[in-house]
């Protein structure tokens, strides 16, 4: 017995004597190249322009979406990012000297934004989405570093993780490192800024889709690592209690979304399939609102690569017979500002007739945009949504089951009807 | 509008309509318009908004106010409803004998000017003054209550001020609406 013991004892040592090396010989920051001009000595006019194509690159990355506090100040951390063992909260990344990252070099940002690696070797979790960033360039890395530092110091402290055992023990994250950070990037490098951006509209997308606006990250499925399924990119999945859809172009053409509309919905926050809802709404506000009329085009022009022609699901007005308490509700409820064929109103209500959120399979969306409606939103321009009042304590589980059904198969493309169980206890 | 068409029954101030043959997609306040002359609930946005078009569900829940510009009769339909001509008492010849609690204090505090909203103000204020009585609140509750309830209806005239005092009043007024505060000598 003593003897099992010791020999345990032993293995046990042994393998944490091999993680130690591990840890040492193959966890640190990859290479980090040389910074892409003289940032000690820039010119006044290179700074400025450093700075303006810098915020371009924070826009594109959507960094405020994290790292703004809960009541709204740009970059000084505290929103939280809900996942199954806990909370992690974005970091103060203004230049502050005691809470935020006046102290950072160019060359630790670069490490952190493409190896998840303080200055002091501390390791970021995979939440901030360096294995997104992984492939930013040098160039653009630089000019978020210039227009980071010309940021306004807020004195604010950083909220720490609260996480499960294990999951708080931050040196762990260097062996998740090890298996789901593809070093060095196997993705294109040509940035927004700097000599090398190229000309090639679905590259420059694929920039802006996979490396600053990280969209895999809401968009692609995670394994039991949390790390994103490398067989299902962009195919979709429920994060923090809301689908994001599958975006591959497949998909999107099922859903009968081309190019246009996704341009629209990206520069507008709305197109024929709907309107910005749940985390995809703050990434309008703070992102893609304020790409140039060329990169929306090009994020389209990647997402839409190879796709078939649009194809949706063709109304099924056999739902107002087959369905006829759905009806019923439908025009109860919904139809005065959603139209008896499903037509929306301009700056009043989407369309439903071609609504993306009924064609999904998961009823999720749809069930709690039913029950807790929508804020009026003030999108881009002139272009606004009224509020949709929240219909929780006005529908029960039956009602709320047959009105899902409904919209589903009228405009969803779903003949089968899903349970009450199915739509009562749809959440995230 | 629908040319499909569904036979609808309701209370609307206590009295029995229908059953009437209705547009499937009429909404409840073209009904009260359109078909019984009830014009004192307003059209104003249309999207369920402003609330000028707010009346009164009297449900399982209790009375709510419901926006009937964006409630269609296929909902209504089976259901008791309130609206500004029905809250007043009437001889038997029709004629207004005496107004409720809220409407005079309406008056009372000229909470309105060209009155487009006040019918709406009228259902929010008054569904809340009856929620009251079954569940009194704490006099210190008062103000955010009233802000609350009636924080949905818009007016372009004067300021809310007004509408929000009067409803005030009216509940610190009424016996029974607040229950004494919580104190240490008072634990509720």
């Amino acid at each position: 017995m003593k003897r099992v013991a010791l020999i345990l004892a032993g293995l046990l040592a042994l393998v944490v004597i091999l993680a130690g090396v591990v840890y040492v010989a193959f966890t640190g920051p990859g290479d980090i190249p040389p910074a892409s001009r003289d940032l000690a000595n820039l010119s006044r006019e290179d700074r400025a322009q450093m700075e303006e194509a810098g915020e371009y690159v924070a826009r594109a990355g959507d960094c405020v979406a994290c790292h703004k506090s809960p009541d709204g100040l740009a970059l000084a951390g505290g929103t939280a990012m809900e996942t199954p063992v806990g909370s992690i909260f974005g970091s103060n990344i203004t230049p502050s000297r005691d809470h935020g990252i006046a102290d950072y070099s160019a060359d630790d940002l670069y490490r952190a934004m493409v190896y998840g690696i303080t200055p002091d070797g501390g390791h970021l979790y995979p939440a901030m989405p360096y294995t997104s960033y992984h492939a930013i360039s040098r160039a653009d890395s630089d000019a978020l570093w210039v227009w980071l530092m010309a940021q306004d110091p807020i004195e604010r402290p950083n909220r720490p993780a609260e996480l499960i055992f294990p999951f708080n023990l931050r040196p762990l994250v260097a062996f998740w490192n090890l298996i789901f950070r593809s070093d060095p990037p196997d993705q294109p490098v040509a940035g927004l800024t700097g000599a090398d951006t190229g000309n090639d509209p679905v590259a420059r997308g694929r920039y802006l889709v996979e490396v600053l606006g990280h969209c895999g990250e809401c968009h692609t499925p995670r394994n039991l690592a949390y790390a994103r399924k490398p067989d299902a990119h962009l195919q979709g999945t429920v994060i923090e209690d809301a689908l994001a859809p599958d975006i591959t172009p497949g998909a999107l053409a099922r859903r009968g979304w081309n190019a246009a509309d996704l341009e629209d919905f990206l520069a507008e926050g709305l197109s024929p399939q709907g309107v910005m809802t749940f985390r995809m709404f703050p990434v309008l506000s703070h992102s893609t609102k304020y790409l140039s009329p060329e990169d929306v085009s090009a994020v389209a022009a990647y997402l839409t690569e190879g796709a078939p022609a649009p194809a949706p699901p063709a109304p099924n007005d056999g739902a107002l017979t087959d369905n006829a308490p759905g009806h019923a509700l439908y025009l109860g409820l919904c139809a005065g500002c959603h139209g008896a064929e499903g037509q929306g109103q301009p700056f009043g209500s989407v369309p439903l007739r071609g609504n993306t959120s009924a064609m999904f399979d998961d009823p999720l969306n749809l069930v709690r945009i039913i029950r807790e409606g929508i804020p009026a939103r003030h999108l881009t321009g002139y272009q606004r949504m009224q509020e949709m009042p929240a219909f929780a304590d006005r529908l029960n589980d039956d009602e709320l089951a047959a009105l899902v059904n409904y919209l589903r198969q009228r405009w969803g493309g779903h003949d089968r009807a899903l349970s009450e169980e199915d739509v009562a206890g749809a959440s995230g | 509008m629908s040319d499909r068409m569904i036979s609808v029954t309701m209370r609307i101030n206590g009295e029995k309509t229908g059953p009437v043959d209705l547009p499937e997609d009429l909404m409840l306040l073209e009904y009260l318009h359109e078909y019984l002359n009830l014009t004192g609930t307003r059209y104003g946005c249309g999207q369920g908004v402003c609330r000028a078009c707010a009346v009164i569900h009297d449900g399982a829940a209790g009375a709510e106010p419901i926006p009937a510009c964006i409630t269609g009769v296929a909902w209504a339909n089976g259901r008791s409803f309130r609206t500004v001509e029905g809250h007043a008492t009437r001889d038997d010849d029709g004629n207004v004998t005496q107004l409720t609690s809220v409407q005079q204090a309406f008056l009372d505090h000229f909470s309105f000017q060209c009155s487009y909203c006040t019918s709406g103000f009228v259902a929010a204020a008054t569904a809340l003054v009856e929620r009251l009585e079954a569940a009194p609140i704490a006099p210190e509750d008062v103000e955010d209550v009233v802000l609350d309830a009636l924080n949905e209806n818009i007016c372009r005239c004067t300021g809310y001020v007004r509408y929000l005092e009067a409803t005030r009043d009216v509940i610190l007024n009424t016996p029974g609406l607040t229950r004494a505060a919580v104190t240490e000598e008072n634990p509720s």
